[in-house]
């Protein structure tokens, strides 16, 4: 099975003046959307910038597309099969939408015009930006840049597709077209999903990995994640103060993600954002005790 | 009102071009008044080309015309990949190249009708517009999408190099113009282009360690105190002395070589880091 696996990480460690961003992270990938979720300063970034081959691991072996990237000749290799889009992604000044994507086609080698610009047409079609294409880029919104943004990802169709939090800014509707184009770059890419939305994995992927402090607090399919919270949600007429979490749904009930049943509380059926929450919160609670 | 009408036959040829002439020169003017004919010849009329008209126009509409430096890159044997990439950088701007020989004029100008006081300008401003041209070329603090850049195959010391050579094609003819101005056309009119060309080639030596617009801030500060020195001791000049004009050099050539030895750092993993 090791030949099928795009991206292999192993004891890969980054640290920032010290403190570990990933601590000794052992990780294989292969086609399909695996989505990596983790609070804020999980590491979630810095295994992407590491995978895209922007961040050199202090420790640790990673191997991207069936190489080891340490000679410059197969660092190109790989950036050729590869589409990065980072978490805060800047624009120059002046770019409209087709001049950015035809840019940065220009930097993945579409050396040919007619070929290059064809291509640039079709990925900012793809992201349904196609009526936008002489626009300046900053007298777009946030999401349509996001989606620009994301375009430059699509070129070429790479085997490898890192998206850190693609959908960010994106309204509802757009966020549903822009599944749709990465559940199809998923069946034939390995794709890496960093998000904040556990309903964007929950819809996509069939993989999550949840990182948390530098380490991999779970890895597994999103099934087994959700089935983790199986009986610890619940639905209520008041707020449960013992619970994870708890908060008022529209239909006027609390859903109490915890342990214990409140009075009066049925169950309900998990998301994998209770999943989630439950996971954090074990870690937490592991936490205390051990302090 | 006409009655006769062409054939399909008549059609066909003169749309492939092979009625005859006199034929076809009728069949022109029926067309012009006979609605029927016309929409019958459209059939004879292939789409291609109207596609590829349609797709010149919109490729025109959404890629523009290359930029005057794109063009002019291209006309001195940049390949047009080339001259795309290297027409963004920050510093071939429009606007940094009008801010540039503004800066350059008043400079040559001071040098021309300020005394002391204007050749001190002059030298404090000459050397240093390549190099914060070349500082202001690529990297992460000038250009928003770099990382997103340094994930793609393009050589990162290619561009890097590309860009600063065309920096310095434009920058230097401007101020060597501007040293024209400097009285007398003394030695120090030209004389200032061994500190620039040496303090370019440490910035980009020094970028395969840091990144470029620090170097080229902490240089500056360092020749701006130079200068603010000699020209304490009335004599601006003396930064241009001969013997560190021969500094100057040496700290060129170690610098390039420097550059030479470490330049395939650039395409190493993660060299953003």
């Amino acid at each position: 099975m090791t030949a099928a696996r795009t991206v292999s990480l192993t004891g890969v460690t980054k640290r920032y003046r010290g403190t570990p961003a990933l601590d000794s992270v052992d990780l294989a990938f292969g086609p399909g959307i695996t989505g990596l979720l983790g609070p804020n300063g999980a590491g979630k970034t810095t295994f992407l910038r590491i995978v895209a081959t922007v961040l050199a691991p202090d420790a640790g072996e990673v191997r991207l597309l069936g190489r080891i990237p340490d000679t410059p000749d197969r660092l190109a290799e790989v950036r050729r099969r590869l589409g990065y889009l980072p978490q805060e992604m800047g624009f120059p000044r002046g770019f409209t939408a087709f001049g950015f994507v035809d840019y940065m086609a220009v930097l993945k080698e579409w050396t040919a015009r007619a070929p290059r610009h064809d291509e640039v047409r079709r990925v900012l079609s793809l992201v349904d930006l196609g009526d936008l294409t002489t626009k300046r880029i900053s007298a777009l919104s946030g999401g349509q840049r996001r989606r620009v943004a994301l375009a430059q990802a699509l070129l070429g169709e790479p085997e490898l597709l890192l998206l850190d939090e693609p959908t960010t800014g994106v309204d509802p509707e757009q966020r549903v077209t822009l599944r749709q184009v990465l559940s199809r770059a998923g069946e034939r890419s390995t794709v890496l999903l960093s998000t904040h939305q556990t309903e964007d994995v929950a819809a996509l992927c069939d993989r999550v990995v949840v990182l948390d402090a530098g380490r991999v607090r779970f890895d597994g399919p999103v099934v087994d994640l959700v089935a983790t919270a199986a009986g610890r949600v619940w639905l209520a007429d008041a707020p449960d103060r013992a619970a994870r979490a708890s908060w008022r749904t529209g239909s006027g009930r609390h859903r109490n993600v915890g342990e214990a049943a409140p009075s009066g509380a049925e169950l309900a059926e998990p998301t994998l954002e209770d999943a989630y929450l439950l996971l954090l919160g074990d870690r937490a609670r592991t936490t205390a005790v051990a302090a | 009102m006409t009655t006769w009408h062409a054939d399909e036959a008549l059609l066909a040829d003169y749309v492939s071009g092979d009625a005859d002439p006199l034929l076809g020169a009728s069949l022109e003017q029926h067309l012009t008044h006979c609605a029927e004919c016309r929409a019958r010849i459209a059939v004879h009329v292939g789409t291609a080309p109207l596609e590829a008209v349609w797709a010149r126009i919109q490729d025109h509409a959404e890629a523009g015309r290359p930029a005057v430096l794109e063009r002019l890159l291209v006309r001195l044997g940049a390949s047009p990949p080339d001259a795309l990439l290297v027409a963004k950088a920050p510093s071939l701007r429009a606007s940094w190249l009008f801010g540039l020989a503004t800066t350059v004029a008043f400079a040559g100008f001071g040098a021309a009708w300020g005394g002391t006081h204007g050749l001190a300008l002059f030298l404090l401003v000459a050397p240093l517009v390549p190099v914060a041209g070349v500082a202001f070329a690529y990297g992460p603090d000038v250009d928003p999408a770099y990382e997103t850049g340094l994930a793609a195959p393009y050589p990162e010391a290619r561009l890097l190099l590309l860009r600063s050579a065309a920096v310095l094609v434009t920058s230097l003819p401007l101020t060597l113009l501007a040293g024209q101005l400097v009285p007398n056309l003394s030695w120090t009119a030209v004389s200032w282009l061994l500190p620039a060309l040496a303090f370019t080639a440490v910035v980009l030596a020094a970028s395969t360690w840091a990144r470029p617009v620090y170097v080229a801030v902490v240089l500056g500060v360092g020749w701006v105190v130079a200068v603010g020195a000699a020209s304490w001791a009335r004599d601006p000049a003396a930064v241009l002395a001969p013997a560190l004009l021969v500094t100057y050099v040496v700290l060129g050539a170690v610098a390039v070589l420097v550059l030479c030895l470490r330049i395939r750092r650039f395409d190493r993993l993660g060299s953003s880091s």
